[in-house]
Parts: structure tokens; sequence; C-alpha cells
């Protein structure tokens, strides 16, 4: 029973060792200062492939369209807002680009109107981000709303872009916007 | 690389009606601030568990961390990153690249729970961690699952675990977070598979004591060999073990090994013969593994995603709809060479790699053989440290239940220390039983002194 013990003790000192200087290595590789990172969409490689909307573990996806006004023409014939070849410039459903009507519009002067994207509709499906690349300014893009992301420890969605467009990203950068450009 | 940004086709407008910009204020959640309260609660639920499993050895205590587990770290934190899941992003940091630097709270819920396992055993598994917590709440019955079984099925976390940190390490995935069957349900929602095998498994856990901790947990395995060595062993009693067999029943993950005096089914020579050829076998097994691992490698390596692309690019029959990833590939303008270049060093490092996990999981394998066979010396019922969780429930079926030694175990019997017994077992005849066991005891002591 004695050398049982002796055994054990050594393991104890081994396994406390081992434990000690694999934190001291992994120590060395942490990072205090960035601290946690998150998830980020870097919309200049997104290719609104669609999987933002349904490859997300939340049930109506934490990717939400941004709108840089910055950036924005304020056009009437908006590439996001109407789709593809329509006849008429009116606001009904069958014309619009938003599957679930979050793009709205408001008259500002002649002959500008100004967008915005109720998030709580929007869910990330990106259609109106490629056709205002598409037709427009660019200045609708695809990001994570990170009030609403559960930072997952890999994103589903990251795992599956297929431009690899998402990547983990310091706190202090957790936005990558399209306003300052 | 593509660009999308400002391809400003149209001028910016100048407004003449003193239009202003919208403010737009995009919030960060206070991530930092709520994951060093997850350390410090992690650290304060740990330290808490500790006292309650070896000083004040109540069941209660621990199930009360079990329920703010689960509703903290479950249910408010979505389950992650979890101490069972960081395991991936340590290996991640370790193989470098990509510029992962591993966030510090992440490498102390790594290593936290390991260090307090060797402290104090499994104290994290018994209320803490929320999967083992939410499996543990649910559960009701203990059906023992016979002895080979689950030495067979508690090799898979060594498997998982393997590859695992050959995923992790290549950069491919993270699979422990990809086949969580726990997170779902703490999100109500995400994956349906996963959603149906999570709940499965709490049907099972009803049944069967914790299924996921025992029979698929990586962490587990890893807190497993560090508790097998912990400087303080969960105990089911301070006082003299009597033979009773009632904790045996209590378990809910089989950890208490019952006694083997008296069965001595071979010679020394031969038990002594036989454990040196499993330690001759064990190098044997451990390259045997790697070398059959590494053979598969190149199937392996499809899990990354550049070679995935790579061979569907390549592919002699590529199918009438293009994957959008191949489509990607061509819109994004990456050219052919780099994806060359990349696949490459991915097929190298899977190369090394699974040689490496290959090696780990045959030498597990070796490890479990000589441990059968080695000679067993237990007299009384005694706690496999490295399968115990250290939940408690064990302690209140002891008839020596207490905190301290002081007291005569008749005495107490007469004191009535039992009602905390499940009815059933206290109309058994839990006297004459101790009865029994007492005189089991003395007689033993008597043999001794003969001797
Ligand atoms: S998955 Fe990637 S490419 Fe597709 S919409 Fe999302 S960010 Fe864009
Ligand atoms: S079209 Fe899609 S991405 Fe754009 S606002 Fe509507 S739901 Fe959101
Ligand atoms: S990290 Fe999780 S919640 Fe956030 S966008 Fe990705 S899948 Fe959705
Ligand atoms: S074995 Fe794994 S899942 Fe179970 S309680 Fe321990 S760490 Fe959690
Ligand atoms: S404390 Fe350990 S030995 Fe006792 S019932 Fe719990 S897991 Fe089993």
């Amino acid at each position: 029973m004695e050398r049982r013990e002796f055994l054990r003790t050594c393991g104890t000192l081994i396994t406390g060792g081992g434990l000690a200087s694999l934190g001291g290595v992994l120590g060395s590789k942490a990072s205090a200062v960035e601290g946690e990172t998150m998830w980020q969409i870097d919309p200049e490689r997104c290719l609104q492939c669609g999987r933002c909307e349904t490859e997300c573990v939340m049930r109506v996806s934490a990717v939400k369209c941004f709108h840089a006004n910055q950036v924005c023409g304020y056009c009437d014939l908006c590439g996001g807002y109407y789709r593809e070849g329509v006849k008429e410039l009116n606001t009904a459903a069958e014309n619009l680009m938003c599957p679930t009507g979050a793009i709205t519009r408001r008259f500002v002067e002649e002959p500008y109107f100004e967008y915005t994207i109720d998030e709580d509709l929007c869910n990330g499906c990106g259609k109106c981000v490629k056709g205002c690349s598409s037709f427009g300014n660019g200045s609708l893009f695809l990001q994570i709303q990170q009030e609403r992301c559960l930072q997952c420890n890999e994103c589903s969605i990251a795992k599956v872009c297929v431009s690899g467009a998402i990547q983990r990203v310091p706190v202090g950068t957790a936005y990558k916007l399209k306003d300052h450009a | 690389m593509r660009n999308t940004v400002l391809v400003a086709r149209f001028p910016k407008p100048d407004f003449t009606s003193g239009y202003q910009y919208p403010d737009v204020l995009h919030r960060v959640p206070m991530e930092t601030f709520w994951s060093w309260v997850d350390v410090v609660l992690l650290v304060g639920m740990m330290g808490f568990v500790a006292w309650a499993v070896h000083r004040r050895r109540s069941r209660r205590a621990i199930l009360a961390v079990s329920i703010v587990s689960v509703l903290y770290f479950g249910f408010f934190r979505t389950g992650c990153v979890c101490s069972v899941g960081s395991i991936q992003n340590v290996v991640l940091a370790m193989a470098g690249g990509d510029g992962y630097r591993l966030p510090l709270v992440v490498l102390l819920m790594f290593l936290l729970p390991l260090v307090f396992a060797l402290l104090f055993g499994r104290v994290f598994c018994a209320g803490v961690c929320p999967i083992g917590a939410l499996q543990e709440l649910v559960n009701v019955r203990q059906w023992h699952i016979s002895r080979a079984v689950t030495s067979a099925l508690s090799f898979i976390p060594w498997v998982y675990l393997s590859f695992a940190i050959l995923y992790a390490a290549t950069r491919s995935q993270f699979i422990i977070c990809r086949f969580d069957p726990f997170v779902g349900i703490f999100r109500m929602g995400g994956d349906v598979g996963m959603l149906v095998f999570g709940v499965l498994l709490m049907v099972l856990s009803v049944f069967v004591g914790r299924p996921f901790c025992r029979f698929l947990c990586p962490y587990g395995a890893l807190l497993g060999i560090v508790s097998r060595v912990a400087v303080k062993r969960v105990k089911i009693t301070h006082r003299q073990c009597i033979n009773c067999r009632l904790c045996h029943h209590a378990c809910p993950v089989d950890a208490i090994r019952e006694p083997c005096g008296g069965k001595v089914a071979e010679s020394r020579t031969i038990g002594t013969r036989r454990v040196a050829l499993y330690l001759l076998l064990l190098p044997l097994l451990t390259v045997g593994a790697a070398l059959l691992l590494q053979s598969q490698s190149d199937t392996l390596s499809m899990a990354h995603r550049d070679v995935w692309l790579y061979t569907q690019l390549r592919s002699d029959n590529p199918p009438a709809v293009l994957p959008a990833e191949v489509e990607a590939f061509h819109e994004m303008g990456r050219s052919m060479d780099e994806l060359e270049a990349s696949v490459v060093s991915v097929k190298e490092s899977y190369r090394r790699l699974s040689a490496w996990a290959g090696a780990l999981m045959g030498f597990v394998l070796g490890c479990k053989l000589v441990r059968l066979s080695l000679k067993r010396t237990r007299k009384t019922y005694e706690v496999d440290p490295s399968t115990c969780v250290a939940c408690g429930k064990c302690f209140s079926y002891c008839p020596q239940a207490g905190r301290s030694t002081s007291q005569p175990m008749e005495q107490r019997a007469e004191n009535g220390v039992y009602s905390n017994y499940p009815e059933s077992r206290q109309r058994s005849s839990v006297a004459q039983h101790v009865n029994e066991s007492t005189r089991f005891i003395k007689n033993s002591q008597h043999e001794e002194k003969h001797l």
C-alpha cells in the first residue's frame, strides 16, 4: 500500500508539473489585451451566397443588412429596393426585392429617397445587398449584428461561408462597416 | 481580391433641404465583462462543490450548484464557450497559424477545471459543467450497464478527442461544437439533427446516469486522467466501509468498484506475465494505430475546405449544378496556384497530425488493456477516482455516512441518521443490515489478528 501511495504522489507531482507547463506555454499564446473575440463578416469578401440566412444557429439569423448612408446614392430607382426589371415603380410587394418587407424608404427631397432597414424583419438573405452591389453604390451590406449573435465557439456560418468572409476579430473592432470608406 | 465597395455608380447627393445623415450606433454587447463573470463563477462554484464534497458531504449543495449552472451557463450564456469545447481553441492556438490568439478567458476555462480536478477530483463535472448538470437533473434511475460494455464504450471519448484535436489543429472544423447535442437545448433552436440527438440523450439520461459524460465527453476523459492522481479523493464515507453494497446502487456513473478479495483466479506468475505482455504490446499498438490512421490521412483531409474545393475543381465529371463554393472560387478570382499550395500544406499537416492522433488512440487502448489486467487488492467498496464525477449521491446511501469519524456507527443507527434514506431502502431493515456488516468487519479483523 505504501508503494501505491508513493506512486500516486509521484503521479500528482508529474501531472501538476505538466499542467503548469501547459499553462505557461498557452499563456504565452494567449492574449489578455485583445481579450475576447467576436465573429465578423468582411463585407468586401461577402458574395451574398444566401447561407447567412439559413446557416446561423438562431431561428432568425443574427446576420442583418446594414446600410451605409454615407455611401448611398439616395436613388429613386434603388437596386436593393426594387427587383430587377420591375415595370412600375410602386411599392407593391411583388416589385420589391426584400422578401420580408424590411426595407422602408422615405422621401427626402427631389429626387432623393432615404432607405432604412428594419432589423427585426431582416433575415440576412442578402438579396438587397446583391441588388445594391450590382446596380447601386454598394451601400447595403451584410454584417453580424453583435447584440443578437450568440458568439458560438465556431460560427456555423463561418464554417460554410463560400468566400471565407467570416473571421474572428477582437471585440474592439467588432463591426466592419462601409460608412467611412 | 474582389472589391465590391464603393463602385460609386451614383455621386453623393448634395442635399439642399438641410438633410442630416442619420446617426447609426452599432452597440457591442459587454462580452468581455460577461466572460469574466463566467470565470469568477466557474472558480466560485468549483470551490463550493469541493467544499460540499470533501467537507460538508452534502448532495443538496451540489444539486443547487447544478441548477445554477444549467440556468446561468446553460440557458443564460447559451452554453458557449464551454470547457469541453475549449480543447479545440487550445489546440488551434498551439498549432498556430491564421493569427489565432487564444483569449485568456478561454484558456482559463480550459485549465481551471483540470487544476481543480488535480486537487479535489472532478468537482467541475459534479455540477458546474452545464452539460453534466443537465443530465444529472433529469436522472432518476440508474440502470447499470455491465462492466465490459462500460469499459468498451469509455474508449469512445478518446477517439472523439483524437479527432477533435486532429480537425482543430488542421483548422478544418470544431467537431465538438458541431456535434454538441446539448447546446441546441440551451439555445432552444439550431440544427435539427443535433436537437433530436440531444433530446434522445436527455431521455436516456433519465434511466442511465450521464450517458454523454461517460461515453462521449472528451474533456471528461482528460479530467478522468488528472483526477486519478488527485490530491484529495472523493470518499463514500470517512468511516470504515462495512461492505453493505448500498452505495453501489446509488452511483449514476458506476464509479464504485466492489471488493475483490478472495477471487484469486490465477497464479502470480501468470498475471505478471500477462501484464508484461500487454506492456510490450503498448508500443506496438501505438505505432500500429498511428500508421493506420496516417494511411487514411488523404481521406480525412477532405474535411478541410480547401482540399474539398480542390477535389471539386479537379473532378472529372463535375455536377450539372456547380457547388456554390466552386462558383465563389471563380468569382473571387483566387488563383489556382495559391489553392494548390494551400492543399499541399494542408495534406502535409494531416499526414503528420493523423499519425499523432492515431498514436494517442493506440496508446490509450494499450493502457486500458494493461489496467484491466492489473491485480486488484480492494477489500471494501471503493471509488474509482477517474470515473467518479463527485456528484455526492453515494454519501447519504452509506450507513456509515457522516462528517466525522468520532461517532460510533451503532449509536448513529439508533439516532436515526438514515432518515434521508429512500423509503424502500429504509424498510429493508437497515439495522439488520448494519448488524450483519458489523459482524463481517469484526470477523475480518479477528481473522487478521490470527494471520
Ligand atoms: S455565407 Fe459568407 S458569402 Fe454567404 S452571405 Fe454570408 S458572409 Fe456572404
Ligand atoms: S433583402 Fe434580405 S438582407 Fe436585405 S433587408 Fe430584406 S431580408 Fe434583409
Ligand atoms: S456566431 Fe452563431 S449566432 Fe453568431 S452569426 Fe454565427 S452562427 Fe449565428
Ligand atoms: S464529463 Fe464532460 S460533459 Fe460531463 S460533466 Fe464532465 S466535462 Fe461536463
Ligand atoms: S460521488 Fe462519485 S462515487 Fe459517489 S455516486 Fe457520485 S459519482 Fe458515484
